[in-house]
């Protein structure tokens, strides 16, 4: 009786053990911080989710009032806002594309510097290190048509004699140079630290077959840092999604709403109309838009064997 | 005892009202000493002259106040989270009367019973504040309450270059058939061709005739209302209570009439030859540019006449209400009160209308207009008639905003004064008027459109308002 029982309770432990595996020793150690990582994720989450449900009073402590899909109904409606996502898409794409270009250029001629390699980097990596809010600051300053340098400049050379940040066109790129200086400097310290890391016998091999500098950057160096590429592409697109402070702090969305992205329309929205709930929706279509691409980049590393 | 001497002390050096003059009963000036308050406003210059001399309030009440300036957009941010929040974080308020009045008035004490109550000190003389101004930045809707105390008083009007007009009067003059100093007579139409005048014949001194607050922000639609008013249109159908008083139902929008569309042509047409730069300036980069030399005249807020007489212009830019249209001169008032929050503890509301009825007492607004950091922009009547004041009407004056009292007391007439709607969907309806006029200012739609366009986003930020507030 008393083995059967023995018997019974070791079955149902292993039952247990199949359904809910311990956890190993580093599960046991990260399990607190994950625990509390999921408290202050999910929390907000969840959150939002609700309050893209409802109508948000405001007054006397926040008061949710269901909404049913109201918010994402208006969402997808909203020509306003579809017209932010346009100007989203094609500020990534000149944003994102500008600065890998750059910064994989300036990488590749600092990394070939012999002498000065150190203070160039440090003077190439300066705009990085400032907050981009100053840097709106100062390109505003810059591009002012009354005291600015750049606005001078482009004025006594004959390019441009309007108002660079009152002009639909001369704004937009304005405000992406403004971005694409900031952030450059990060693309080539990744696409750096990835030349840096190259066997230098497998360079060494090509040179000595007789391959071209170009050559070796087609067919051996470019294939050999495309992981960092891509890392840094996706640090940058995660980045540039949510690209807010300088324009707000430059042209506020306008002229004519050339420069008014999705976060400045988001912004607008939750604190300036204070309608909470329509923002949490224009939010969480943003977040969906940023796992969406994260997810893209992920498989072509995954593909490419660089991720497990 | 010693506080509320200092507070008889303070309070008769006001002079004036009948409640002023009373004795001081007990201690009720000292009677929350050692309380601790946040106010929150714009960074405007009455509070950076209050802030630089708060010492004068701690001796009378022994409360310490803790200032924070911030730029509006962000102030009507801050206060309606705290609003949101119901701790009442910040007592006192800059309280917009368009931003923060309008939508969030149930969170403000009606001040009228602190007014009545025996135990705090009474306000000196409510008639002495300017009678529009307290309608405007202090009730909403109804006329029994008052949220908030005239605190500031910035107004639109016309400022320009003195040795300029001097220099070029007479030929100007000849030129285009009248004269063309700015006056109660000028009209618009005479101010576009003043500018253009300018533009033509005197780049040797100043490059362009005149700038705008053009940038898509609530400064375009600052500027442009006032030739909408010049010209015979306005928001609404009855458009000056919706200004004065505020409305929770405004009725229909009446953007697209034939006077607006009118008036957004004559303002296009305006920008079209004014500087380059009007487009991408709110009104301190036209006040800046101004300052710099880089026009002949500008409509902008009165209290830049501080700058203008500090800087390279000194004694040299005059003021004049702005120009007329078909309808009238319509300057827009921009002015703000100081109300209290009703989220906070009784103590610290009581303690709170000790600070709004000092920083609105007729002494603080004069300390305010000697302040070397900015001075302020008075908003009781009795201020402006202080010999002292008088006297600093006329240059060199160490009140330079008093230069511009002139034209600021022509433009509070209520006939010239311009108001914009005071309701609750005002920040939507606000974005919806200078994105489109933007869009029109960029060439991407004509001024029939721009105002058809506008009327239908007023219809709906009016309709959304109405659904969060039925939440």
């Amino acid at each position: 009786m008393a083995a059967g029982t023995v018997e019974r309770s070791s079955s149902t432990a292993r039952t247990r053990t199949r359904r809910f595996p311990a956890l190993s020793f580093e599960g046991r150690m990260l399990a607190p911080a994950l625990i509390l990582l999921a408290a202050l994720s999910l929390f907000p989450f969840v959150y939002i989710v609700i309050m893209s449900l409802s109508r948000v009073g405001l007054i006397g402590g926040i008061d949710l009032h269901w909404a049913g899909l109201h918010n994402w109904s208006k969402l997808f409606s909203d020509s306003s806002v579809g017209a932010a996502w346009v100007r989203s898409v094609v500020y990534f794409v000149l944003t994102v594309g500008l600065e890998m270009v750059l910064g994989i250029g300036i990488a590749l001629l600092v990394h070939g510097m012999v002498w000065g390699k150190n203070l160039v980097i440090s003077l190439v990596l300066m705009p990085m290190f400032m907050a981009p809010v100053i840097v709106g600051l100062l390109g505003r300053f810059l591009t002012d048509s009354t005291y600015g340098l750049y606005a001078w400049v482009l004025r006594e050379t004959h390019v441009f004699s309007g108002d660079i940040l009152g002009g639909t066109k001369s704004a937009f790129v304005a405000v992406t140079l403004m971005d694409v200086w900031e952030w450059t400097p990060l693309i080539a310290l990744i696409v750096l630290a990835g030349l840096s890391s190259l066997p230098k016998p497998v360079l060494e091999a090509a040179r000595v077959d007789g391959a071209s500098y170009w050559q070796r950057l087609r067919y051996i160096v470019m294939p050999m840092i495309m992981g960092v590429v891509i890392v840094a592409l996706l640090v940058r697109s995660m980045d540039a999604i949510r690209y807010f402070d300088i324009i707000y702090n430059t042209t506020n969305g306008g002229p004519a709403d050339a420069t008014k992205v999705v976060p400045i329309r988001l912004y607008e929205t939750a604190f300036r109309f204070f309608d909470l709930g329509y923002a949490a929706a224009i939010g969480l279509s943003m977040l969906a838009v940023s796992i969406l691409i994260a997810n893209l980049f992920m498989r072509t590393l995954k593909r490419r064997g660089l991720a497990k | 005892m010693a506080g509320a001497g200092g507070a008889a002390l303070w309070l008769g050096g006001c002079g004036g009202s009948s409640n002023s003059a009373k004795p001081v009963a007990g201690n009720e000036w000292k009677q929350f000493a050692g309380t601790t308050l946040n106010f929150i406003s714009e960074n405007t210059a009455p509070t950076s002259a209050i802030a630089a001399n708060l010492a004068p309030f701690k001796q009378l009440t022994g409360i310490d106040i803790k200032i924070t300036q911030l730029e509006l957009t962000a102030l009507v941010q801050k206060v309606a989270l705290d609003f949101a929040s119901g701790q009442g974080a910040y007592q006192i308020v800059y309280a917009d009367p368009y931003q923060i009045l309008a939508p969030y008035h149930e969170a403000l004490v009606d001040l009228n019973t602190m007014m009545r109550d025996p135990n705090l000190p009474k306000l000196e003389d409510e008639a002495d504040f300017i009678p529009v101004q307290l309608d405007a930045a202090g009730r909403f809707v109804d006329k029994d309450k008052v949220y908030a105390l005239p605190y500031d008083a910035p107004t639109m009007i016309w400022q320009y270059r003195k040795d300029l007009f001097a220099k070029y009067g007479d030929r100007m003059k000849q030129d285009l058939g009248f004269d063309p100093t700015p006056s109660d007579n000028s009209t618009w139409e005479e101010f576009y061709k003043t500018s253009q005048w300018f533009l033509k014949n005197a780049k040797q001194d100043v490059p362009y005739g005149h700038g705008h607050q053009a940038k898509q922000h609530d400064s375009l639609m600052n500027d442009f209302s006032n030739v909408l008013w010049a010209y015979g249109g306005d928001y609404f159908k009855d458009g000056g209570t919706v200004g004065r008083f505020g409305s929770m139902d405004p009725g229909e929008p009446v953007l697209d009439s034939a006077e607006a569309v009118q008036a957004a042509d004559v303002y296009r047409r305006l920008v079209s030859i004014a500087h380059p730069g009007s487009l991408g300036w709110d009104w301190d980069g036209l006040g800046a540019a101004f300052g710099a030399g880089q026009m002949a005249m500008a409509v902008n807020w009165h209290e830049f006449a501080s700058g203008n007489e500090t800087g390279k212009l000194k004694g040299k830019v005059g003021y004049a209400r702005l120009p007329r249209g078909p309808k009238r001169s319509a300057s827009m008032y921009g002015g703000t009160g100081l109300g209290i929050n009703a989220t906070a503890s009784e103590r610290e509301q009581k303690a709170a209308w000790l600070f709004v009825n000092w920083a609105t007492s007729k002494k603080t607004q004069l300390a305010g207009l000697k302040s070397k950091v900015g001075g302020g922009t008075p908003t009781r009547d009795s201020v402006y008639k202080l010999p002292e004041v008088e006297k600093a009407k006329k240059p060199p004056s160490k009140m330079p905003n008093i230069l511009t009292a002139d034209a600021v007391f022509e433009a509070w007439k209520p006939e010239n004064i311009g108001l914009r709607p005071k309701i609750a969907a005002w920040n939507e309806c606000d974005t919806a008027i200078f994105t489109q006029l933007s869009k029109m200012l960029a060439g991407q739609q004509a001024p029939e459109s721009c105002m058809r366009n506008t009327k239908d986003g007023f219809v709906k930020a009016i309709d959304n308002a109405a659904s969060l507030k039925n939440a």
